[in-house]
Parts: C-alpha cells; structure tokens; sequence
C-alpha cells in the first residue's frame, strides 16, 4: 500500500489523484453543455448596462 | 538576497502591470466587484484555487502535516471533492444563475435578495468585516514567518511591509485586477510546487521508501502527542482520542465542508458568462488543488524523515513547537538559495492573491452590504466604489492588528476558526435558497443566526482550542472549558451546522414562504 501500514491513510492519500480524475472526466464530459441560457438574459444584460451607465454619469 | 531582489523585481513589475491592465479596463461597479460576469474558464480556475489555497494551507496545514502526518490526506481530498467538485456543480451552478437573476454582486447581497431581507444582507456582511479578517490575518502570519526565517528580520516588520505592498494593488484594481494576478500567480505556485513534490520525495528516498522511513519514526514522537492520540505519522490517530477529534471535527471537516461557505470563493460563481465555462474550470481548478494541497500535505510530513536525517529531530522540535515555521525552515535548509528565493515570491504570490481576494469580498460586505442596506435602506449611490475601498483599507489595519496580536503557530487554527465559522453560518441558508421554494424569510434569519451564536459560543466557553486562547471562559468560570473530553476537541462546526440546518428546517415550516415574487425572479433562469 504505498508504504503506509493503514489502510485509511492508503485510502486518504489515493483518493486525491482519483478525485481529481473524477473531476477531469466531469469537466471533459461536459466540456460543452450549459451554454443555452433561458429566456429573458438580454433585456436583463442590457437592463443591467443601462443601469452601470446611469450610474457612471452620475460620478463626478 | 541578490536572487530575492531580482525575482521579487521582476515578479512585481509583472502583478503592477497585469492589476493596471486590470485598473484600465475597471469601469463599472459590476467590473470592479464581478469583473463584468465575463470570465475565462482557465482564469476562473487559477483565481478560484489561488484564492483558495494560499500560505496558509502551504505553511499552516504544510506544518500541521508535519506534525499529523498523513491523516491530512483527507482533507486535500475533500479539497477537491467538496471543495471543487461539489461547490462548483451543487452549488456554484445555481449560484451563478441565481446571482444572475436577482443582480447580486456580493454573497450577501445574493442571500439577502433571495430571502427578501435587508437584515440577512447587512449581518451577512457584518460577519464577513468582523471575523474574516482573522483569517487575512492567519495568511499574512505565514508569509510573514518565511519572511522572518529567510531574511533575519523581525516578524512585525516583515508583516508590515508585506501588507502595504499588498495593499498597494487591490485598492485600486478591484476584481479584474485581482483575477489576472491571481492567475499568474496560480501557474508561477503549480511549477513552484511540483518541484519541491518532487525533490521532497528524492530526498525522502523515493514514494514507498519515504512513507517507509516516516512509519519508522513513530518511537521519536514525544511523549505527549503519542498520549493525546498520535498513532505514527502513516497512521490515523487512536479513535476517540484528543488528537484524533482535532485532526477529523477541525482539521479535515472543518475546513473541508467549511469552504462551501466561503464568501470570496461563491464570489467566484457570479463573474462566469455561463454553466459551460464553469464545468470547463473544473478539471484545472481540481489540478490546481491536487498540485498544490495534494504536494504541500505530502512535503508536511515527509519533512520529518529529512530533518531527522539531517539533524537528529523531527520538523516540530527543529522549530520549538511553533508549526508554522517547518516549512519555511525546511525549504531554507534544503534547497539552494536562488529557489527559496523563487519559493518566497511563490508564497507572497499565494498571499497576495488571497488576501486581495479577501480585502476586496471586505469592501464589498462595507459598501454594498452594511452601508448600502443597513445604512441607507436599500438605496443604490455612486459612491459605493469609494466605500468599497474604505472597507478595503479597514480591513487592511484590522488584519495588520490581528496579525501582531495573534500566538504563534495559529496560522491553520485560524484559517479552520473562519471555515467553521462560515460553514455553520451561510451553508443551510445558502444551500436550500439555491434549492428549496419553500425555505422562508424567518428560517434563514434564525439559521443564520443561530449557526453564527452557537458556534461563537462553543469557541469561547467549550472548543478549548479557541476558549484558551480568548481567555472569557477562564475569566468567569476559572477554566478553558466548561465540558470535558471528547466535547472540549469537537469543533464548532459539527455541533453549530447541524443545528443551524435543523433550525432551518423547522422554522421553514412553521412560518410563510418568501413571496412568490422573489421565488420567480430568483428561479427564473433555473
């Protein structure tokens, strides 16, 4: 086991890599899903500009 | 001293640059505390794992690796497990969208707005002025330290000067400035790392060789640590025991589910365009993690068979007892001058970048948060970029003052005292606003208000690591705990989470929901 005598060490210090492994599949498996956002994101960005613009000419 | 100047000169030049061209492209008040929600995924990544790993996970927990040994494993996994996998898809996934939804720019401001309360917002944002600068404080104490052994100059000074120089960039960069040098930062500490990994373990004598050698120290531990629990450094603690209740409650969950609660880390969630750049920074933050706590972990412990071999002592005896002065001594001993210089820019990187992170999350909780919502009921005023920068500067004395005040070797306790704290507080509101319609106005109040009480006062009359230090418990009762063991080594969190979820869930049922309203608009884009 790696040297160690006990087991949930072994555990502990294996489960790093492997975790980290979990999360590579999981960002390559969904490398390109979430992209379509639901209705309604515009106007709200646009609704969201409008405001930092007002909010510009308002500073001295 | 001659590599230190060129590799810090250099490596300023490089963080000025990067926090101007992050100052230049700062107009908006959504650019300065969100980076406009528009960033790239590898930026994400590097930015997130700098802010989130940093001296004191390199220094603190590196050195309580040193004194635990292996056990600490566990908690660069659940680094990565909880840390990335599950705060980027549980949660971060909706708290993008959410934050989205109900323009949120800070943590508490998401919180505030999805329960419909003032209140949540503004003593949110009074918990995150108050007591995050303690752990701004533990991270500034491990640079400091390295500063201290590496230049001969003493512990005050180097923590002034560090914070000044810190101090310099975030004020004026805001979090596009902070996310382009932390990301820098992030690929200069992954090299950094994966070398001192490396040779650690040639030094050791290969992998299986190196654990070999620790589990052959076990008869040098002293006398009183084998007593409290201490099993050898390959081997977990005895159950039950003193040791072991701290490495498992504190330690490893303590931290571990802590961060979920972290308001400079959710932070993060809100500055991506959309869910696929957030699972795209998934593998490189997990990578990020596994390089750095993974590494730094491994190096704790195996520093002992190499001090041993060198001097005779184990890492803790080599640095009479103060923890986070092992890893510093250790990369002063063995390696060459011109890399403990490299390795010293790494570390200031680390803190500087998790300070800044900090320092900014402090302003925002001043400006948007305390002074917008609790001040001026709600109102929205142009002025809350100065406030924010005022807040910034506050924090800056507050961490200054806490950093000369703190013991030594508090650098990991400090940084688990914040998780912990911050787990027991935010997460059942967090959690079942980002999931639940049902979670009402009142619950979240009385979680909130309940997990921050409860663990406050378990950290000043039973949890003797923190009672001893605050010293109240000892002024009223005449001891440091009011309990005795195992509850006097339970951590706050394992006795403050559950009751601020069971809080939550109670008083969610007996009370009416959020107005439905605010339900649509925080679900809207879910």
């Amino acid at each position: 086991m790696l040297g160690f005598p006990d087991i949930w060490i072994f555990l502990g210090y294996i489960l790093t890599p492997i975790s980290t492994i979990i999360c590579l599949i999981y960002g390559f498996v969904n490398w390109k899903k979430g992209i379509d956002e639901k209705d309604g994101d515009y106007r709200e960005e646009i609704r969201w500009e409008r405001e930092e613009i007002e909010l510009i000419e308002k500073l001295p | 001293m001659l590599y230190l100047i060129v590799f810090t000169i250099v490596y300023l030049t490089i963080i000025i640059y990067l926090s101007y061209l992050g100052y230049k492209k700062t107009t908006t008040v959504s650019d300065y505390l969100l980076a406009g929600r528009q960033v790239n995924p590898i930026i994400m990544s590097l930015s997130y794992g700098s802010t989130y790993i940093s001296t004191s996970a390199i220094i603190g927990f590196g050195g309580i690796s040193a004194l635990y040994g292996f056990s600490m494993s566990w908690l660069a996994s659940l680094n990565i497990i909880i840390g990335v996998l599950i705060a980027f898809v549980v949660f971060g996934k909706r708290t993008r969208k959410m934050g989205k939804a109900l323009d949120a720019h800070t943590f508490p401001e998401l919180l505030g707005r999805r329960y419909n309360s003032r209140f949540i917002q503004g003593f949110s944002g009074f918990v995150i002025l108050f007591f995050m600068p303690v752990y701004t404080a533990a991270i500034l104490i491990g640079i400091s330290r390295f500063i201290e052994v590496y230049l001969k100059v003493p512990f005050a000074t180097a923590l002034l000067v560090f914070l000044l120089i810190n101090a310099c960039y975030v004020i004026w960069g805001g979090l596009k400035g902070v996310l382009y040098t932390s990301a820098f930062q992030g690929i200069i500490m992954i090299v950094v790392m994966i070398i001192i990994g490396a040779t650690t373990y040639m030094l050791a004598g290969g992998i299986v060789e190196g654990h070999k050698g620790l589990t052959s120290m076990t008869s040098y531990i002293p006398q009183d640590l084998l007593s409290g629990g201490h099993n050898g450094f390959t081997s977990f603690p005895r159950a039950g025991s003193p040791v072991w209740w701290s490495v498992i409650t504190t330690m490893i969950m303590g931290v571990g589910i802590g961060v979920l609660g972290q308001p400079q880390l959710n932070v993060r969630f809100m500055t991506l365009k959309s869910d696929r750049e957030l699972n795209r920074s998934i593998p490189f933050t997990a990578i990020y993690i596994l390089f750095t706590t993974g590494i730094a972990f491994a190096v704790g412990a195996l520093t002992n068979v190499i001090f041993y071999k060198s001097t005779g002592k184990l890492a803790i005896e080599s640095v009479s007892g103060n923890v986070d002065k092992i890893i510093p001594l250790y990369i002063d001993m063995f390696y060459p001058q011109w890399f403990v210089a490299i390795f010293l820019v790494t570390l200031m990187s680390a803190a500087m970048s998790a300070n800044s992170a900090q320092f900014l999350a402090l302003g925002a909780s001043l400006s948007r948060d305390i002074f917008e919502q609790a001040l001026l009921k709600g109102k929205s005023v142009a002025e809350t970029t100065i406030v924010t920068r005022i807040g910034i500067v506050f924090s800056i004395f507050a961490t200054l003052i806490l950093g000369l005040l703190m013991p030594e070797g508090i650098v990991a306790v400090a940084t688990a005292f914040f998780f912990s704290l911050c787990g027991a507080t935010f997460i059942p509101a967090y959690l079942f606003g980002l999931y639940s319609r049902r979670g009402t106005k009142t619950a979240a109040k009385a979680s909130i208000l309940c997990g921050f009480f409860s663990s406050l006062i378990w950290m000043f009359f039973f949890h003797e690591n923190e009672s001893r230090a605050i010293g109240i418990c000892r002024f009223f009762f005449g001891q440091d705990s009011l309990v005795s063991h195992p509850f006097n080594v339970i951590d706050p969190q394992v006795i403050a989470l559950p009751i601020s979820f069971i809080i939550f869930v109670v008083v969610s049922y007996l009370t009416e929901p959020v107005g439905q309203d605010v339900i649509k608009r925080a679900f809207r884009h879910i």
